[in-house]
């Protein structure tokens, strides 16, 4: 049976019960994971670590969750700023050759897919940092401006500057595939 | 036909009112291909080392359980206490001399209906 979070977040916290637990790291792994990667400039162990991490310290911080924002929120929010803790603390001590074979690995993939997805991940890669965090919090993963803002650490008109220029970059450099699928 | 650059310098210098204008096509198209784009990362015992990490269950709630089932029982107890008529029994016992079977039968009887008082309110 399919619980809603709330009813497992009630589950964990009066009864103790980990099977609930099990199902909201299943529920949320793999978009999480996902994200950090991203956010770990293709550093997939990294990334898994930190996952690992964020949802250790979710599930000790359950208790003081009082269910003002989504529990997806309050996760990214945890994983996020074990990330940016970890670039600060870490930043010259990236292992570059994981991230080569990661990219490497990452580029046969991508060349094995559409040309759609290829140009779109191109034109991403083209926004700043930020910009790409902001468009794939709220147009890739759903989450409002202000839970960006919010997981960020932004303030919300920055976030939504960030979004706004993305989406016009990225309207600007995929207008040709945009125009190819209207016509057909 | 602009270059990659200017298209870039172009939008960098334009206002956040102005690029609000933008298609809402597009944003939906955008969303689309981004969540198509991306792939189910397979859970890889990923799962399970978390699980294995976590500190044990909290005995918080089982406590409380605990609790909840010592102050039934005694408020059953009072409930019962309050109840049971001891100054007319031992009146009558003395008055009758009851025999010490029968004291221990209504001690058994009353220790009977505490305890099950005590276990339905529990289980409530």
């Amino acid at each position: 049976m399919d619980l809603n979070d709330e009813e497992l977040i009630r589950r964990i916290v009066e009864d103790g019960d980990q099977r609930a637990y099990a199902q909201l790291v299943h529920r949320y792994q793999s978009q999480l994971r996902f994200s950090l990667r991203q956010l770990c400039d293709g550093d997939q162990g990294l990334a898994d670590d930190m996952a690992q991490e964020a949802f250790i310290k979710a599930y000790k911080a359950l208790p003081a969750f009082r269910g003002d924002a989504r529990f997806s929120t309050w996760l990214y929010r945890i994983a996020y700023n074990l990330v940016m803790s970890h670039k600060r603390k870490n930043a010259p001590e990236v292992n570059q050759e994981l991230v080569d074979r990661a990219q490497a690995d990452e580029s046969v993939e991508e060349s094995q897919q559409l040309g759609m997805a290829r140009d779109l991940q191109s034109a991403m890669g083209e926004l700043s940092e930020a910009q790409r965090q902001a468009v794939h919090l709220c147009m890739q993963r759903g989450f409002s401006h202000e839970e960006a803002a919010s997981i960020m650490k932004l303030p919300l008109g920055t976030v939504k500057s960030h979004v706004n220029r993305a989406r016009a970059k990225l309207q600007t450099l995929l207008q040709a595939w945009r125009e190819e699928v209207v016509s057909g | 036909m602009d270059s990659f650059d200017q298209k870039h310098s172009k939008i960098d210098g334009m206002t956040d009112s102005a690029l609000l204008g933008n298609d809402p096509e597009f944003d939906a198209w955008l969303s689309r291909e981004l969540k198509f784009d991306e792939p189910y990362l397979d859970d890889n015992g990923f799962c399970e080392q978390v699980m294995a990490r976590l500190p044990a269950p909290s005995r918080r709630s089982e406590k409380r359980a605990s609790r909840m089932q010592y102050a039934a029982v005694v408020a059953a107890s009072a409930i019962v206490a309050w109840q049971f008529p001891f100054d007319a029994v031992v009146t009558e016992a003395v008055r009758q001399s009851i025999s010490l079977y029968s004291l221990v039968g209504l001690g058994l009887l009353a220790s009977l209906a505490t305890m099950t008082g005590g276990i339905l309110a529990a289980r409530r």
